[in-house]
């Protein structure tokens, strides 16, 4: 079953001349697959990340999130799917300073209308998930990088969306780090989650199912890895 | 498969936890922002309720002094000059059924000196009356020494000398007997009255009996003023009498005055004062609403991050915007509430040393807070819109 279609998408910057960070991008994604998506810097893996996302919009083409045409939705039905649907990690974890690791968590169904108690009990639960279940009161400065990102991970999981977006999730961490953050992924995955994965190492996406390389906002290659890890 | 009611949303305390946030992570910050609008809230609130309680304190003081005083004199002729009242006025205006009490005096051409030493032209600024010995009672005057003029004193070289006077001739007591001199006779000083808040020009008066100022001074029987205390109900329709009843012939030379008058004068002169002061307390509130303003512009660039990560969580423009007003609107009510306890504290301490009620009108207190929910709920428009506004792909990303 697609969780996500792309088709024809092109993005475009304004500027002179305009940069085109995507020309034309196709793209299908099934239930429970994990993504890595490669690329040199500037390839336009990001612009396709939030345009997949709903962070930003197609200048052309058209995306579908489970068979809804989300390309041309106004921008509060987006917020309400990026709410439900959509779970995000970023490089720089992005974490509130102040709040605890649960809190940080909970703050993922924060626009879902969930109450306190529920959202950090759900928190919590994610939190263990990922192998954090002794840090749950910690703040982001007493955590490591690694940690940090596995509390960013459990706020994308906390509410059970549709697919999981990560851009570079272990751009910040060293390498050792950043292994335990690709086991946790394709844990993650083995369990059923949907996970595109944007990534720079070409050793990591060797271990994915699926590999999309784009070169210049083109797809140039979709392998898929049959029994990858 | 996507559920089609999927809607953002967020709970009202949630929105509110969103504002306070960034406000806890920078308690400096936040305390030297919510200083500027206390400042402005404190001085509104000073001034109101320094000059609310001046007020009631003139008010009551005016309340104990009575309304009710009317002073009737005789004012000047259609030819300009000094007028006379009929020699029965004051019997005529004691006739007047709501007249409680009536006290007549006679301005009395001598000059009151310490000794026969000094030049009789040195008057020491102080006017002396024959006055009826209902006088004290009338003006509700009360002694600092001594005794008022009686029926037996007013046929004897007695005199009566009011606050300033008695401070202008250097007489502090009359236990030693002291002695004035009028015009080549000596009198004894028999009372000294407290100053007359109501009628402030008799504490430079000196009184002496009619029968005495008739016969040494010559003085007229006429009635120079005549003050009456009314039954406090009706005070106006005994004035609008006063001029026909106390010299019938010439009403409109009669001049009617109620010294109480003075005094709410003063009352209402100080709002001027006040205005001025609200004032400057408003351009401090702008100036505090500006600072808020401004450091809600630079945590909302500081926060592009969180509010990318906000957007990608699932919040609409309209709950970023919402935080952030959110954040100014508290901002601004812990400087509201913050400066309405100071300046309710600086009210109660400066009434407090003045020995005044403090009065601080809640509804100023109410309205300082309001108007400091309004400036911070301003204040924080602009920045929650850009806020709002942010491009949530670029905000995600660490650099533009
Ligand atoms: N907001 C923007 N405005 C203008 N140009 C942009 C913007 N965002 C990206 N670009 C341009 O679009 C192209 C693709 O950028 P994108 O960030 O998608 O690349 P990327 O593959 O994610 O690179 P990296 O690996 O360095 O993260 C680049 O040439 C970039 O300069
Ligand atoms: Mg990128």
């Amino acid at each position: 079953m697609t969780v996500l279609e792309l088709r024809d998408v092109v993005k475009e910057y304004p500027g002179s001349p305009p940069i085109r960070a995507l020309e034309g991008v196709s793209i299908s994604v099934a239930r429970s697959e994990l993504v890595g998506i490669v690329g040199a810097s500037g390839s336009g893996k990001s612009t396709m990340m939030n345009i997949i996302g709903t962070l930003a919009r197609p200048t052309s083409g058209t995306v579908w999130l489970e068979g809804r045409d989300v390309s041309t939705r106004r921008d509060q039905t987006l917020a309400g799917l990026r709410a439900a649907r959509i779970g995000f990690v970023f490089q720089q974890f992005h974490l509130v300073p102040g709040l605890s690791a649960t809190d940080n968590v909970a703050t993922g169904l924060v626009y879902r209308r969930i109450g306190r108690a529920k959202r950090r009990q759900a928190a919590e639960v994610a939190l263990r998930q990922v192998g954090l279940g002794h840090r749950l009161d910690h703040r982001p400065r007493q955590l490591s990088g690694g940690e940090r990102q596995r509390v960013a991970i459990a706020r994308a999981l906390v509410g059970e969306p549709a697919l999981i977006l990560a851009d570079e999730p272990t751009g910040n961490l060293d390498s050792k780090t950043g292994e335990g953050i690709i086991q946790l992924i394709l844990d993650l995955n083995r369990q059923g989650r949907t996970i595109l994965i944007i990534t720079h190492d070409q050793g990591i996406a060797a271990r994915l199912h699926r590999r999309i390389e784009l070169v210049d906002g083109r797809v140039v290659a979709d392998v898929r890895n049959g029994e990858a890890a | 498969m996507m559920e089609a009611t999927a809607r953002s949303r967020i709970r009202p305390l949630d929105l509110l936890r969103s504002g306070g946030q960034g406000l806890s992570t920078r308690p400096g910050r936040t305390m030297l922002t919510a200083l500027g609008i206390a400042i402005g809230i404190a001085a509104m609130i000073g001034v109101l309720g320094i000059s609310a309680s001046s007020k009631a304190a003139l008010l009551r003081q005016i309340d104990d002094l009575g309304t009710n005083l009317l002073a009737v004199q005789a004012g000047q002729s259609v030819f300009g000059e000094q007028a006379k009242l009929p020699e029965a006025a004051p019997a005529m205006v004691r006739r007047i059924p709501p007249v409680e009490q009536a006290a007549a005096l006679t301005s009395v051409s001598a000059s009151v000196r310490r000794t026969n030493y000094i030049p009789e032209s040195e008057t020491n600024g102080i006017t002396v009356y024959a006055a009826e010995v209902e006088t004290a009672d009338t003006l509700q005057a009360k002694l600092a020494q001594g005794r008022f003029l009686d029926t037996a004193t007013v046929r004897t070289p007695a005199i009566v000398l009011g606050a300033v006077s008695a401070e202008r001739l250097g007489i502090t007591s009359i236990s030693e007997g002291p002695m004035v001199y009028l015009n080549g006779h000596w009198f004894n000083v028999i009372g000294i009255l407290d100053p007359l808040p109501l009628n402030p020009d008799l504490d430079r008066a000196a009184f002496i009996g009619y029968p005495t100022a008739a016969k040494l001074f010559d003085t007229k029987p006429n009635a120079s003023t005549i003050y009456l205390r009314t039954h406090p109900d009706q005070v106006e329709g005994v004035r609008a009498l006063l001029g026909r009843t106390a010299n019938p012939e010439n009403p409109n030379e009669v001049q009617v005055s109620r010294p109480s008058d003075a005094l709410e004068a003063k009352a209402t002169v100080d709002q001027n004062l006040t205005r001025l002061l609200l004032g400057l307390g408003a351009v401090a509130l702008v100036v505090g609403g500006v600072g808020i303003a401004n450091v809600m512009v630079i945590s909302v660039l500081e926060r592009r991050s969180e509010i990318g990560l906000r957007r990608a969580l699932g919040a609409k423009r309209m709950h970023i915007a919402g935080q952030f007003v959110t954040e100014s609107v508290l901002l601004s009510l812990i400087g509201g509430v913050g400066g309405a306890v100071l300046g309710a504290t600086v009210t109660q301490v400066y009434a407090s040393r003045q020995g005044w009620v403090v009065d601080i009108p809640v509804a100023a207190l109410a309205a300082g807070v309001a108007v400091a929910l309004a400036v911070g709920a301003l204040a924080g428009l602009y920045p929650a819109i850009r806020a709002a506004r942010m491009d949530p792909a670029e905000a995600v990303h660490p650099t533009g």
